[in-house]
């Protein structure tokens, strides 16, 4: 439901960056941005905050130098990230009472059975579920709660889409 | 002798009790194995759901020459949740078929065990209480119970080794020690959980294993 908020807005993020090249700079090589068709253009994942997303990120591992740490997100994960770069919606879920490695198991072992996550970690030291869903897939947040009370646990707060890389 | 023997390497092999964590996620099954200063309990069991567990309880009784195997249920009756913490009341009972291997068998009878188990837990904190009692009839009917405190020295994150030093308490009415203590060292890794300690009263040990799957 984000994407096609995001869009629009990495589309202006672009168009600012390209704009600070002044139109007399412009030479017979060179494209005038503002009269591209973007419509067309794989611009990465509408989820990532800013133009970093416009990096194609299916091979590379992302480092701690490129993402917030302190985001609600465990950005330190590759696969967390890699699910994100592919386009699936990411959802962090604050969940009470995970303590210990049972814990993170339990959750890991529900979710990562589901055909509709791309990726999923559970990070003690937040106490976040981290869950990147396939492109295209949907999971409710009644749905959410429900998987991680089978899990044996409860959400406490759920954060979605680019709220995510808050801190 | 050889029987004996067998029957006490498979138990050594793959003991367990309901002590930590007893019930699984939905679809779970955990393998438990305990070993204290009287037994040796091997207990695998399957959770239909994060409040049940039903399983197959196999025991050996050293001292008392004894060995129960029979299915083991186990309530998860309660679970407070925080945000830094977690704590748990648990219900377990089991039925089955007893047998004395002593020097001069009796044979066999059935038997019943009933328990219950709380813990609270934090990520450097823990603290437990269980209590058990049993019916074998004419070879047994005994009760004990355990308290447990327990200090991790660091908050090992997700994946890494998590490391606890602990103190057990145990009270067995019956026995020649009634009061045991243990101290353990409770190492967590993954899906797999070990604690090895040497009760200091009576001179025995203690080794304890869970691996979840």
């Amino acid at each position: 439901m984000f994407r096609p908020l995001f869009i629009p807005a990495l589309l202006a993020i672009s168009a600012t960056s390209f704009a600070q090249v002044s139109p007399t700079e412009t030479t017979t090589d060179q494209v005038d941005h503002s009269k591209m068709d973007h419509s067309k253009m794989d611009h990465g994942s509408a989820y990532m905050p800013d133009d970093h997303a416009n990096h194609d990120h299916t091979d590379v591992t992302p480092t701690m130098d490129t993402r917030d740490e302190n985001a609600l997100i465990s950005v330190d994960q590759p696969e967390i990230m890699r699910a994100i770069a592919a386009g699936g919606e990411p959802i962090v879920a604050t969940v009470l009472g995970a303590v210990c490695d049972f814990c993170a198991k339990a959750m890991n072992k529900t979710f990562g059975k589901r055909k509709d996550v791309a990726a999923v970690y559970v990070d003690l030291d937040k106490k976040t579920l981290n869950l990147v869903l396939k492109p295209g897939a949907e999971m409710s947040d009644d749905d959410l709660r429900k998987y991680v009370k089978k899990s044996g646990y409860k959400v406490d707060a759920i954060a979605r889409g680019p709220a995510v890389f808050a801190r | 002798m050889l029987r004996t023997a067998l029957i006490a390497v498979i138990l050594l092999a793959f003991n367990a009790e309901a002590s930590a964590r007893p019930v699984s996620y939905a679809g779970g099954w955990t393998l438990i194995e305990d070993t204290d200063r009287q037994s040796t309990t091997a207990l695998i069991h399957y959770s239909p759901s994060a409040s049940y567990s039903f399983g197959l309880r196999t025991e050996w009784d050293r001292g008392a020459d004894l060995i129960f195997v029979g299915p083991q249920a186990t309530w998860l009756a309660k679970r407070w949740f925080g945000p830094d913490h977690q704590a748990n009341l648990y219900f377990w009972g089991a039925a089955g078929l007893v047998t004395d291997i002593g020097l001069n068998p009796r044979g066999d009878r059935s038997g019943v065990q009933a328990g219950m188990m709380t813990d609270w837990e934090t990520r450097r904190l823990f603290l437990s209480y269980r209590a058990s009692a049993r019916d074998f009839g004419k070879f047994d009917q005994s009760a004990m119970q355990a308290a447990r405190v327990g200090f991790a020295p660091y908050e090992g994150d997700t994946g890494e080794l998590h490391t606890w030093l602990m103190l057990e308490v145990d009270h067995r009415p019956d026995g020649d020690t009634p009061i045991g203590v243990t101290p353990i060292l409770r190492l967590f890794y993954g899906s797999a959980l070990f604690e090895a300690g040497w009760n200091v009263t009576d001179d025995a040990p203690l080794l304890n294993f869970q691996y979840r799957f």
